[in-house]
């Protein structure tokens, strides 16, 4: 449910940048988001369609790239993606980590004409 | 032509969640944000917790609920400040519904404020309201598997209470399980094993709580 409400942001985002550079339609929206925030895509683009129904927007395609999770090792330095959810170095099996990608939710750009 | 934008969607959240944080350092008021599934036992919890330490810290609640008033109504003998916040079917609270509130409390006069999410173990986790931190709760009837399955929230908790313990004998969670996962997503994470109902193991819990508050009223 969350999806809704993230769209929503998101749409608020868009007209504001589409007014911004004086668009009349706007055909794709890039988004990031990092697999820790545990969106749904299918939900997210049935939401975000509904709500920009009837707007500059209506029938945009939205790119969702998806980053998987990166931590550093604060011991030995190592950057490694995190598997089977086990936040752990893989090299000196420290847990004091830092994230470094993996909890993103950002809008990259926007086309349009 | 394509415009850059790389913003933060969840900017306006982001805002308001630092003005509410900044408002409660100010006023060196602790906030948790307490998120569980539904039914894992938060009002119990904070019915017990308001028992145990409400005659040494001034305590506030915001109860999160989808409708009704229900949880509010069983905090209300405790005579404490108590605001409901319904989302109308919205699945979890945000920073503008905390900041709408926040006024309703005399800050000055309060040690902790505790808020109640909505029962919901993804949707919350996403949100700052401005608290300190996140507690997860989570109950043994819900089965052993949901640190896997919910990494973000266990990840980010500042502790975990894994309450209905008393039931464990009637179920088949495994302790060790459930354990092993949560130690694999955050290895340092307190965990207090408990039961509202029996009183076990909330001792640690009640001391644990009362350090945070004592910290932050510093």
């Amino acid at each position: 449910m969350h999806e809704l409400r993230i769209a929503e942001d998101l749409s608020a985002i868009v007209f504001e940048a589409a007014h911004n550079e004086n668009l009349s339609r706007v055909t794709k929206v890039n988004i990031i988001f990092g697999q820790l925030i545990q969106i749904v895509p299918d939900i997210f683009e049935s939401a975000f369609t509904e709500i920009v129904r009837n707007s500059i927007a209506e029938g945009s395609e939205l790119d969702i790239e998806i980053l998987p999770v990166k931590m550093k090792c604060m011991n030995c330095g190592n950057e490694f993606l995190v598997r089977d959810n086990t936040f752990a170095c893989n090299i000196c099996s420290n847990t004091d980590l830092g994230i470094i990608q993996g909890k993103e939710l950002f809008i990259k750009s926007i086309e349009g004409e | 032509m394509e415009i850059k934008i790389m913003k933060n969607i969840l900017d306006r959240n982001q805002n308001k969640a630092n003005e509410v944080k900044n408002l409660l350092t100010l006023k060196k008021v602790l906030m948790v944000n307490i998120i569980s599934s539904p039914g894992a036992g938060k009002t119990t919890l904070l019915e017990r917790t308001c028992e145990a330490i409400g005659g040494k810290f001034r305590i506030g609640v915001i109860e999160g609920d989808i409708t009704t008033d229900r949880d509010a109504q069983r905090l209300k003998k405790y005579n404490i400040p108590i605001v409901v916040i319904n989302t109308e079917g919205g699945c979890h609270l945000d920073s503008h519904s905390i900041s709408k509130v926040i006024d309703s409390f005399d800050l000055d006069n309060l040690d902790v404020l505790f808020v109640e999410n909505i029962g919901n173990l993804i949707c919350p986790s996403q949100f700052d309201l401005g608290e300190n931190f996140k507690l997860a709760v989570v109950s043994t009837t819900e089965g052993d598997d949901k640190p896997g399955k919910y990494p973000m929230l266990f990840r980010e908790a500042e502790a975990v209470l894994l309450n209905k313990t008393d039931l464990i004998p009637y179920t088949n969670f495994s302790f060790e399980s459930f354990n092993s996962d949560l130690k694999k997503i955050n290895s340092k994470v307190p965990l207090f094993e408990i039961s509202c109902t029996s009183g076990d193991g909330l001792e640690g819990w009640y001391n644990w709580i009362s350090d945070k508050i004592l910290l932050s009223n510093g």
